[in-house]
Order: C-alpha cells, then structure tokens, then sequence
C-alpha cells in the first residue's frame, strides 16, 4: 500500500509538466486561432493561413515537435526547453484545429442575424460583441472541450523528447521497478482524471450558456 | 415618403428588378404582390440597404425597419433584452423602459418578457420581431412574409396589430403572398412579376381587387 501511494506521489509529479503543456498550449491556439480568424474574416492573407494549417494538419504532431526542438537550435540558433518547444509545437497544433473550429462557429451564425443588426442600427463592434459572439461560443463549445480533451493526451507526446511529464515519470518508475503494469495504470488514471474534470467543467459552461433553461 | 426612382438589381447577370419606380405617402400601407421570384423580398431588401442597387436612387425621409420572415430575434436574450438592446445603444432613444412595456402591453406579450425566443410559438415570435422593430420609431417599416406559416386566426391578429401600427403614423410596406391579407389591410398593391411594376392598384377603389390581380400571375 505504501508503495502504492508513493507511487501515485512519484508519477504525479509529472502532472505539473502535463497542465503546462496544456495550458500553454491551449492558450497560443486560441490566441492565434482568434487572430487568424479575424485576419481571414477580413479577406487578409487567406492563402497564407490556409496552408499553414493545412501543413499543421497535415503531418504528425510527433515530427513537428521533434523539428521545433531538435532543429531550432541549428536553423534559428536558440535552444529551446524542453517544456518551450512543447507548448509552442503543441499551441500552432492546436490553433490549426481551432481556428477551423472558429470557422464553422462564424458559419453556423444565420446571414439574417448580421442583417438583423444591421437593421436595428447596431454597431459593428456591438454586434460582434453581444449578437455574434456568445452565439459562437455557444455553438462551438463541444467541440473546443473536444480540443482540450485530445490536446490533453496529446501533451503525452512531450515524453518522446524528455519532459517529465505524466507519461515520462511513469515510464521512468516502470523502468526502475521492471514492472509496466502499475504505472501505466497510474499514468492512464491521471489522465483519465483530467479527462473526466474537463468533461464536467465543459458540461457547466454549456449548462450554463444555454438559452432556455428546462 | 419613400421615393423609388428607376431601381435596378442585378445578381450575376439576371436582371432581378428592372426599372422600379414608384412613390408611397405618409402613413399608407402598401402591399407587395406577384408570384414568387418576382423580385419582391429583393426590392425590400434594397430600400433597407440590406442590398446594392445597380442604377437608380431610393430617397426616404426617416428610419427604415425591416421585418424579417424568420423574425431573427436574438436566441441568446430574452424577449426584453431583445426589444431594448439595440435603443440603449443609442442617446436618441430615451425612456425605452418604458415604451418597450408600453409596446409589449399593447401586443399582449408582457408575460413574456423573460421568455426566450426559443420558447415562443410563431405568432408570437411574429409579434416580438414587431416590437423590436418598433423600439427605433421607424417612419417606414418594411414587411416580407408576415402571415407566412400562421393560420388563419393568427392571420386575424397580424392584421389588427399592423392597424395599430399605422395608428402609431408608421408607413408600412408589406411583400406576401396572401391577397386575402392584403385587400384587407393595405391602402395600394403594387404587383411584381419577373422584377417589372405590372399594375398597381388602389385598394378600396377596385371592385374585387383579388380576382383582378390573380389575372398577373
Ligand atoms: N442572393 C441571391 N443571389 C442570386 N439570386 C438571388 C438572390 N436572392 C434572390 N435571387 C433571385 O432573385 C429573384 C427574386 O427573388 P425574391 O426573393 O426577391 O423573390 P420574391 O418575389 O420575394 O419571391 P417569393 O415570393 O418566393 O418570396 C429570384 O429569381 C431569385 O432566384
Ligand atoms: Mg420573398
């Protein structure tokens, strides 16, 4: 039992590497989502963005952080940390998916409400503001908890280039103890934890951003 | 009123309303008749500037509003928040606390002020998207479709709340399909057919105005 827990307390050391990841990550890819979004709503360099996530989509996230961090330092002359290289591979990842996220989200908004502001003299700014916007939000909002949720387990990935994050720190005490199966049950709990916090978090902002209340 | 001088619209390279001219008075309803895809959403949506014109000019003195067949109303807010948002934007509105209960008493929808649009059948969705409209005391208001998908009772009430409306000094413009609707409520009906003015008509002057506009279709 003992063992067990210090096991638990071992491993979960790594969760301070793993929120990081998310966290960092998450927060690029929605700035850079955003701002993208923005660019191409207003007809600026379309093309541009178009195939920089077309190309984030289109390879591994596992070659793309390995380029970020082994290759920064002989194409751009940094070196980048471990934990740097992860959120920045892990934040223009994301903000591929997230801005084609944003996009269905404009999309899903009727030509009619734009025109119905229009109509009553609204302002533009107001009308992205309180018209559009919390629309957006509430029409997106599955699948950006879809994004935190595969974000999450993707941040495993930080292991294949030495952070000590949940999935390192259970490998390293499978190593040690030339035994697999108790760690990655560990690991995989972690994990599944997470999961299910953002899971219930997601379900009260949706809850809580529904129209009508039943 | 409203002065419409030799519009024309084109999509592409379709010609949609070719050559429109026509005037409206103060204080008259007038109706908009014609079979569908004769330009009549099309020629609204032009006088609200929802649409450029190719050539011509629209002169109107006062604020315009358009009513929606699908009302729009806003789904994130509540019927109040709908009908005061858009006037507290603005310094020239004042007392629209006030004027919205006014408005919602006299379309008997105050109990529903806190409702959602969601949680509205059509005719009163119907009356709301008119409330809203009213809160920024349009001098023309343009109608597309108000009796689409109600029956015939609710028809009744559209027809007394767009009187109420007329009393209130408000011109109106109304495109529908019903004629039955139209000979009731309207002062002249302009008939559009492939976007060209084919008749129109003074209303309580013409004997059996339906069966004489049925020949255009
Ligand atoms: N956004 C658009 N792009 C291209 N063509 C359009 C567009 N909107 C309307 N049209 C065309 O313009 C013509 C007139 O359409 P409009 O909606 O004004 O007709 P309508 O008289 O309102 O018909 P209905 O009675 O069915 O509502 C139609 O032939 C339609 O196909
Ligand atoms: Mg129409």
């Amino acid at each position: 039992m003992t063992e067990f827990i210090s096991n638990v307390t071992f491993i979960g050391n790594g969760i301070f590497i793993t929120l990081q990841l998310l966290f960092g990550g998450l927060s690029i890819g929605i700035a850079l989502g955003i701002l993208a979004t923005i660019l191409k709503y207003n007809g600026f360099g379309i093309f541009f963005i178009d195939r920089i996530i077309s190309i984030l989509r289109g390879s591994p996230l596992i070659l793309q952080l390995s380029f970020i961090y082994f290759s920064a330092p002989s194409v751009l002359g940094i070196k980048l940390s471990i934990v740097s290289a992860g959120i920045i591979s892990f934040g223009l990842n994301s903000f591929a998916y997230i801005s084609e996220i944003l996009r269905a989200g404009i999309k899903s908004i009727p030509k009619g409400q734009f025109e119905a502001a229009k109509t009553l003299q609204i302002p533009n700014y107001y009308m992205w503001k309180d018209i559009i916007l919390p629309q957006i939000v509430r029409n997106i909002l599955p699948a950006m908890i879809n994004e935190v949720i595969s974000l999450l387990k993707e941040t495993a990935l930080i292991s294949t280039i030495g952070g000590m994050d949940i999935m390192r720190t259970s490998q390293t005490l499978a190593a040690q103890q030339f035994s697999y199966f108790m760690p990655l049950c560990i690991a995989g709990g972690y994990y599944y934890g997470l999961v299910l916090l953002i899971e219930y978090l997601g379900r009260k902002i949706e809850y809580r951003s529904e129209y009508v209340k039943n | 009123m409203l002065k419409i001088s030799n519009i024309c619209k084109k999509y592409g390279d379709n010609l949609i309303l070719d050559d429109i001219s026509f005037m409206i008075d103060e204080s008259k309803i007038v109706g908009l008749a014609g079979p569908s895809g004769g330009g009549k959403s099309t020629l609204l949506r032009c006088i609200q500037q929802l649409e450029k014109i190719d050539s011509g000019s629209i002169t109107c003195d006062g604020q315009v509003c358009f009513m929606f067949q699908d009302f729009q109303l806003f789904p994130h807010m509540t019927v109040l928040e709908n009908l005061l948002y858009a006037p507290k934007l603005n310094d020239q509105f004042k007392n629209h606390e006030q004027y919205a209960e006014k408005i919602l008493k006299n379309l008997g929808i105050y109990d529903k002020s806190a409702s959602y649009p969601a949680q509205l059948s059509g005719g009163q969705k119907q009356r709301v998207a008119l409330a809203r409209s009213l809160m920024i005391h349009p001098e023309l208001l343009l109608c597309d479709e108000p009796t689409s998908g109600l029956d015939v009772a609710t028809i009744f009430e559209v027809v007394s709340l767009l009187q109420s409306v007329r009393e209130l000094g408000v011109t109106m413009m109304i495109a529908s399909h019903d004629l039955d609707f139209l000979t009731k409520i309207t002062d002249q009906i302009v008939l559009l057919r492939d976007g060209k003015i084919l008749t129109t008509i003074e209303t309580k002057q013409i004997e059996n105005p339906i069966n004489y506009l049925r020949k255009y279709y």
